[in-house]
């Protein structure tokens, strides 16, 4: 047990260090533009959990507002994905074509839809 | 012609006379045999007083026995229709029962109980009626009332295939599944303000970005906004009170405005983003 333990400790302190370097990578390289679109997701992400965790925990009526309320997060969560995918300089390769205001117009045009869908459905 | 004419007066004529008559029976006789072939009982009948009334077994035999003949004499005439009518005063049903006239007059009519015609109406303890209708189109109709008759009572009719359709069907009980139950208040309140919580993160990290938007009420930005915050508004409208058709109209006049501010205000911005201006 001796030798797993010893080599369990380089593996932990490792990955520790790998996610400190991404993290500190991250926060130094990435645009504050970006940045604020991680936020934008952050944020979505976590709404959808706690919905998610109170349809799980507590109770899923009204189903039809759970729907809308979940499906609002992971429509827009998808959404704000492709928008940033779109709006970074180091994907400017992949989306030549689509200049950061086309990307953007496609995202409200987007957001719009979605939100009439789940307005729809909220009852 | 008028030899012709003449000839049909004639018939007319006679016809007329001939109608004056009437049908009359002789020698009407009954016969009751067992299914042994022993004679039970046998009578002339009397068209002038009813007799006593037949009594027919399970298995017996009737034999009624006649001759048809015009105004009591001896000639017999064959009527175009003879019927035995059996009839149950009391329950109102009666069969009619056609019956073979030779052209002599004679009848002969035979009701074998062990296969009863299906003309023979329901039975009950209760005796029917038979008569004898006479129907002619050159004499008088005429009804004779022969004799009361009792037959074994019928079995009960055979229930129709469909019987069961027809009957009051049990009331349908409705099981519903009961209401569903809001969790109680305080579990709301604390997944409320959890769903919340995420905005206060949101925020937080946006303040510490340090957000900056320098152009945002900028004559040729704000217009997009504002439109997209009616679009916004629109939907939440109609969450609570439009249908759907109206919100469609309202977002489609709202959609042309939109369309146009968001070009100004995205060719702006790549202006701005592109350092032309």
């Amino acid at each position: 047990m001796a030798p797993a333990k010893s080599s369990k400790t380089p593996v932990a302190s490792e990955t520790s260090v790998a996610l400190t370097t991404m993290w500190k990578s991250y926060i130094q390289h990435t645009s504050d533009r970006l940045k604020l679109i991680d936020a934008f997701l952050v944020f979505i992400m976590f709404s959808g959990i706690v919905q998610f965790a109170y349809c799980v925990l507590v109770t899923n009526f009204p189903f039809n507002a759970f729907l809308a309320g979940f499906a609002s997060c992971v429509g827009q969560f998808v959404l704000t994905a492709s928008l940033r995918a779109q709006v970074n300089p180091e994907n400017r390769s992949e989306f030549n074509d689509v200049s950061p205001e086309r990307a953007f117009a496609d995202f409200t045009l987007g957001s719009i839809v979605l939100h009439f869908f789940v307005y729809n459905f909220l009852g | 012609m008028v030899p012709r004419i003449t000839f049909h007066f004639i018939w007319l004529v006679l016809a007329t006379c001939v109608h004056a008559g009437s049908l009359s029976l002789q020698n009407p006789r009954f016969t009751i045999t067992s299914s042994t072939a022993a004679q039970l009982r046998t009578d002339t009948l009397s068209l002038a007083e009813k007799p006593e009334p037949l009594k027919l077994g399970p298995s017996d035999t009737l034999k009624f026995t006649f001759q048809i003949t015009e105004n009591g004499e001896g000639k017999g005439v064959q009527p175009h229709q003879t019927f035995l009518r059996f009839h149950d005063s009391v329950s109102g049903e009666e069969g009619i029962q056609p019956v073979r006239v030779t052209p002599g007059g004679k009848a002969k009519f035979e009701l074998n109980m062990a296969r009863p015609p299906p003309s023979l109406p329901p039975t009950a303890d209760r005796p029917l009626e038979v008569s004898l209708i006479l129907g002619s189109f050159v004499h008088e109709p005429t009804i004779f009332d022969l004799f009361d008759l009792y037959v074994p009572p019928s079995h009960a009719p055979a229930p129709h295939p469909d019987e069961a359709k027809f009957h009051v069907l049990p009331l349908i009980h409705h099981t519903f599944r009961p209401e569903q139950k809001l969790p109680p208040k305080f579990v709301s309140v604390v997944f409320a303000a959890l769903v919340l919580s995420p905005w206060l993160v949101l925020l937080g990290l946006w303040s510490k970005i340090g957000v900056r938007v320098p152009h945002l009420f900028s004559p040729r930005i704000i217009p997009f906004t504002a439109l997209l915050g009616a679009f916004e508004a629109l939907l939440c409208w109609y969450w609570i009170d439009l249908k759907l058709g109206e919100v469609l109209l309202y977002g489609g006049i709202l959609a042309v405005p939109t369309i146009f501010a968001g070009k100004t205000a995205l060719a702006a911005t790549g202006e701005w983003r592109t350092g032309k201006n």
